[in-house]
């Protein structure tokens, strides 16, 4: 062994060794996958979920003071504080690529869990995917009210679901019938892929059971060039409510359509998605005004929940925008599952799920409005009670259960 | 239904169709000159969109008046397309048709990709323009100024491209090109250089319409695609080369389109529209106004 030969050896030695007693000294390191449009007409919602998980891990990872599960210490203690680290796949909002994607990161990533997937038809086939492989499904944000109804035992929803926010709109419109106000009839407008329909689906039959005339209901091809034979429909139906479930592109251009046409809805109770997010409210945030959308959360909560304020903070400063529905439910998805990772004190997908099965975080130790985290069987959150918001001067407030609002509800929106 | 929506949604669909005629036509006139399917003309029309987005929010140019620049920052790109691509792919000795496609086809994911890279994939608007959001208001049949100003400009430029075509050398130079290329060679015409100004031309034709698009819709690296599959029907349709055809192909397009969304449920809107192509593929090969 010459010079040096015998210095590449012991720097060899020394690496490794310092590599070795790193791992050992954290236990090892946790892979859970993520799977979001990364790239495609709604890339913006994959690259606002980056900075969500970004903060989650920052919150997991490191010692902050925030009342939130894993908050107090560096990574997990349950195992030896193991980092988190989250991988990323891009679905493109195609079903299929979702299915694919989930496949890679199980068999070739090894990732314990995987968190997602905005578009409730991707979320349909990457849960599948995960029970076939045994491993653990988060859903953070997607709202179709059939997901959790496919006895999947790797299934697990935090956040409500479009029947429990569409019966919060319908009890609303109770509550305002109650108080006087005129509704008779509803008009709904949805995209054709799964979040549009199943939302549909509830709205049309909630309409029915408490007594609304269904005055039109318009399924529309999702990224159209042009909506206005779609928007004249609505307008010839001129319903008290126009209730649209779209995502952003969409939102926009039905807003803008609307008003091309001359047409002013009433008013509007949104199925958040779209009409939530930045960019619509950019363009079209001035015709908005007092449009009611569902929630699971609102910034004016962080008034309630301390942790949500300075969560929110950080997110702004990464992201150049508010936490919103979809950003504030990913951020509580992937603690969600980092506390039942780090009470199983385990990474094999079956202990996760047993530890996800046996959650219960309440509702303040979470930045959501919801009373607390706990699954029922079919892997449903039944206490993410959620909120009805409007927008109002920019902002948005919480108008709806009136206990916890901020401000009264404007009523028709244009009042 | 009464008239007045009946009217509504036809002067709509026709508005819209203009436009569509608009976007297709580069398609259809660099088809006609060198038998290329550009693969990456919903890129062009997103690149103009932004283009006109960037002189908008950092020019303060309102996109009435950014419109020629568009078009020539377009002409530059779809020259430059063509003498940085498309004329290595054309040398291709075997399966030519497949070497261009990839070629288009790669031109477009690197132009898509690049955007979402340096733009981000956020939706861009163009906040406040001299006609945006104004609608003429005709006895209850409402037409937007942004879309009426889009058709005219639209007329304007298939007029425009009629003149250019008939009446000057560089028209005669392309209908020659597109005839005969190994001819107009002996008669001391460059193909090649017919071929990038062409190339320019179709890019400058798509700039104008991303430049009118841009005072309407929202702004993503993917938003050439819904209208690049329109154009693809509408060039088929009016017959591939056919100028003229895509004008008349756009109007059916946008009417059909139109018509479809108030008689069936509008998720199926798209079937009107292709059931009409399919028909034309079956019947008429060559499209309505084609010489293939």
């Amino acid at each position: 062994m010459n010079r040096r030969q015998a210095l590449l050896s012991i720097g060899g030695t020394v690496l490794l060794s310092s590599t070795l007693k790193s791992a050992l000294a954290q236990g090892p390191e946790v892979v859970i996958g993520a799977i979001y449009p990364m790239s495609g007409p709604n890339a913006q919602v994959g690259v606002d979920a980056r900075h969500a998980f970004d903060i989650a891990l920052d919150v997991i990872n490191n010692v902050t003071n925030l009342d939130l599960p894993t908050a107090k210490n560096a990574g997990l203690a349950g195992l030896a504080n193991a980092k988190v680290r989250v991988v990323y796949a891009d679905h493109q909002a195609d079903p299929q690529k979702g299915r694919s994607e989930a496949e890679r990161l199980i068999t070739q990533e090894k990732v314990c869990a995987i968190v997602g997937c905005f578009h409730s038809s991707v979320s349909a086939t990457v849960s599948a995917t995960c029970e076939r492989y045994g491993v653990p499904f988060v859903c953070a944000d997607s709202s179709s009210p059939s997901l959790h109804r496919r006895n999947l035992k790797f299934f697990f929803r935090t956040a409500a679901h479009d029947e429990m926010f569409s019966e919060a709109m319908f009890n609303f419109l109770d509550a305002l019938k109650a108080k006087g106000q005129k509704i008779g009839s509803v008009g709904l407008f949805y995209e054709d892929t799964i979040f549009g329909s199943d939302s549909a689906n509830v709205q049309r039959k909630l309409a029915q059971e408490r007594g609304y005339k269904v005055a039109s209901d318009i399924k529309y091809r999702n990224n159209s060039p042009s909506l206005s034979a779609e928007v004249q429909q609505i307008k010839s139906a001129n319903p008290d409510v126009l209730m649209p479930s779209s995502y952003t592109t969409d939102s926009i251009l039905l807003i803008k359509t609307l008003a091309e046409l001359g047409y002013k809805p009433h008013n509007i109770i949104a199925q958040a998605a779209g009409f939530v997010e930045k960019p619509t409210l950019d363009a079209v945030g001035d015709r908005l005004t007092g449009m009611i959308s569902r929630a699971s959360f609102s910034v004016d909560l962080g008034d309630k929940r301390a942790s949500a304020r300075a969560v929110n903070e950080k997110f702004k400063t990464a992201a150049g925008r508010d936490l919103n529905d979809q950003t504030s439910r990913q951020f509580t998805a992937l603690l969600v599952l980092a506390d039942a990772i780090d009470r199983a004190r385990s990474t094999e997908p079956q202990k996760i799920r047993d530890a996800l099965a046996a959650t219960d975080i309440p509702g303040e130790r979470t930045i959501m409005p919801w009373s607390r985290v706990k699954f029922g069987a079919d892997g449903q959150n039944s206490f993410a009670s959620p909120v009805l918001i409007q927008y109002v001067k920019g902002r948005f407030v919480t108008v709806y259960p009136f206990e916890v609002a901020g401000a009264q509800p404007i009523w028709p929106m244009s009042a | 239904m009464n008239a007045q929506a009946l009217l509504q949604v036809l002067a709509s669909g026709l508005l819209m169709g203009l436009i569509y005629a608009l976007i297709a036509v580069g398609l259809s006139l660099i088809f006609g000159l060198m038998d290329v399917v550009n693969f990456a003309h919903g890129e062009f029309l997103m690149v103009a969109m932004y283009v006109t987005f960037g002189l908008a929010a950092f020019g303060h140019l309102d996109p009435i008046y950014s419109l020629p620049l568009v078009a020539a920052v377009m002409f530059i790109l779809g020259a430059s397309a063509y003498a940085g691509v498309v004329r290595y792919a054309m040398r291709a000795k075997a399966n030519i048709g497949m070497v261009q496609i990839f070629a288009t086809f790669g031109l477009a994911t690197l132009t898509q990709g690049a955007a979402q890279y340096f733009f981000t994939p956020d939706y861009r608007n163009i906040q406040s323009s001299i006609l945006g959001g104004k609608t003429l208001d005709l006895a209850g049949v409402f037409l937007p100024w942004p879309q009426l100003f889009g058709a005219l400009v639209s007329v304007t430029a298939f007029g425009g491209l009629y003149l250019l075509m008939t009446r000057t050398d560089f028209g005669r130079a392309l209908e020659a090109t597109r005839e005969d290329k190994g001819a107009v060679a002996l008669v001391g015409i460059d193909s090649n250089r017919v071929f990038a100004l062409g190339w320019g031309l179709g890019a400058a034709l798509v700039g104008v319409a991303g430049a009118v698009l841009a005072s309407f819709y929202y702004i993503h690296p993917q938003v050439g695609g819904s209208f690049a599959m329109i154009a693809y029907v509408t060039v088929a349709l009016g017959g591939f080369g056919s100028v003229f055809g895509a004008l008349a192909a756009g109007i059916i397009v946008g009417l059909v389109e139109a018509v479809t969304a108030t008689l069936l449920p509008p998720a199926l809107k798209a079937i009107g529209v292709y059931t009409l192509y399919l028909a034309v593929v079956f019947l008429r090969p060559q499209g309505l106004f084609g010489r293939l």
